[in-house]
């Protein structure tokens, strides 16, 4: 699934201005925990949390993840956002708190993998 | 990282990284001020005054195999969960001192680990670095150097299977109940009852 088509399902708030947004999502991942993520989820995935340091922008640099989404409407810092575009990562975030998002990715096909 | 323990590897890692002989772990709590310290303090090669104004940004390592460095950052991370702050001095040619402080009643404190088999590990895969660990925790101490069990060895060597079971079995008998690992959170004092 595309990244651009997960946004406007979603009605995600794209954060991070001028990076193409046509990449796959190869599945998803959700964790709070940033070594969780750097030992389970896989290159191309989207990574679902509420962290909002810019160490989640090295962890999905790191793993070549497809892009983070921040739940309940969590702001991040204008420096992780700018590292976020320099970095090529799409940070996104959404109102809804993790549960519901993560039923509505769930429910258009993106599986864990 | 999940514990603490695994911070303070990481930290020590870097250290190792930077050619030093000596490094001094310390852990402190100290309960009344709901402070919870954790020193590494290396004779490493210390860092120059440009490195250290961006040694907490992740994007900042000197690895090259790769452009990113964790180590600091997360536990900086950690410690600004609780409310708890991190410093980090460094002269070059003498050595870095990083010190964490902890709120340890705070909900996102995490927990120390396993401080026996950190230290054990690090005495196992480091045998020419000397390690001073110290504990404290309000009335209690503890105290393990690898340069007073080294000179006591004489010729074992420190890395020697019967000599790091020995150090772990210390480690873990006498840090037993040394600092308190139960989940700490204190009831918010204002609340007063909450109707169910």
């Amino acid at each position: 699934m595309n990244l651009q088509e997960i946004v406007n399902r979603l009605s995600l708030d794209v954060k991070t201005p001028g990076l193409d947004l046509n990449r796959e999502v190869t599945g998803g991942y959700v964790s709070d925990l940033l070594s969780d993520v750097m030992g389970n989820s896989s290159g191309g995935n989207i990574w679902i949390t509420l962290q909002i340091h810019l160490n989640i922008v090295a962890v999905a640099s790191l793993k070549g993840l497809a892009g983070i989404i921040l739940v309940n409407n969590r702001r991040p810092d204008e420096d992780t956002l700018k590292r976020a575009v320099a970095e090529n990562i799409p940070v996104m975030t959404s109102a809804l708190p993790t549960f519901e998002l993560v039923g509505r990715l769930y429910a258009l096909g993106l599986r864990c993998r | 990282m999940e514990d603490l323990s695994l911070h303070i590897l990481d930290i020590v890692e870097n250290s190792i990284n930077a050619a030093a002989t000596f490094i001094r772990i310390s852990i402190v709590e100290e309960t009344v001020k709901d402070l919870f310290t954790v020193e590494i303090e290396d004779n490493g090669k210390g860092m120059t005054d440009a490195f250290l104004q961006k040694v907490l940004d992740p994007f900042c390592t000197t690895r090259t195999t790769r452009k990113i460095g964790l180590g600091l950052s997360l536990l900086a991370q950690s410690a600004r969960e609780t409310g708890g702050d991190i410093v980090v001095r460094s002269i070059v040619g003498k050595g870095t001192v990083v010190t964490a402080d902890f709120r340890p009643s705070h909900i996102d404190m995490k927990p120390l680990g396993n401080i026996a088999d950190t230290v054990t590990t690090l005495i196992a895969g480091n045998p020419r670095v000397d390690i001073l660990l110290h504990c404290a925790c309000d009335g209690m101490r503890y105290r393990l150097d690898t340069r007073e069990i080294r000179s006591a060895l004489e010729e074992v060597p420190i890395n020697s299977s019967e000599v790091l079971s020995a150090i772990r079995n210390d480690l873990l008998e006498a840090l037993q109940g040394f600092f308190d690992q139960r989940p700490r959170l204190r009831p918010p004092k204002e609340t007063g009852n909450v109707p169910l």
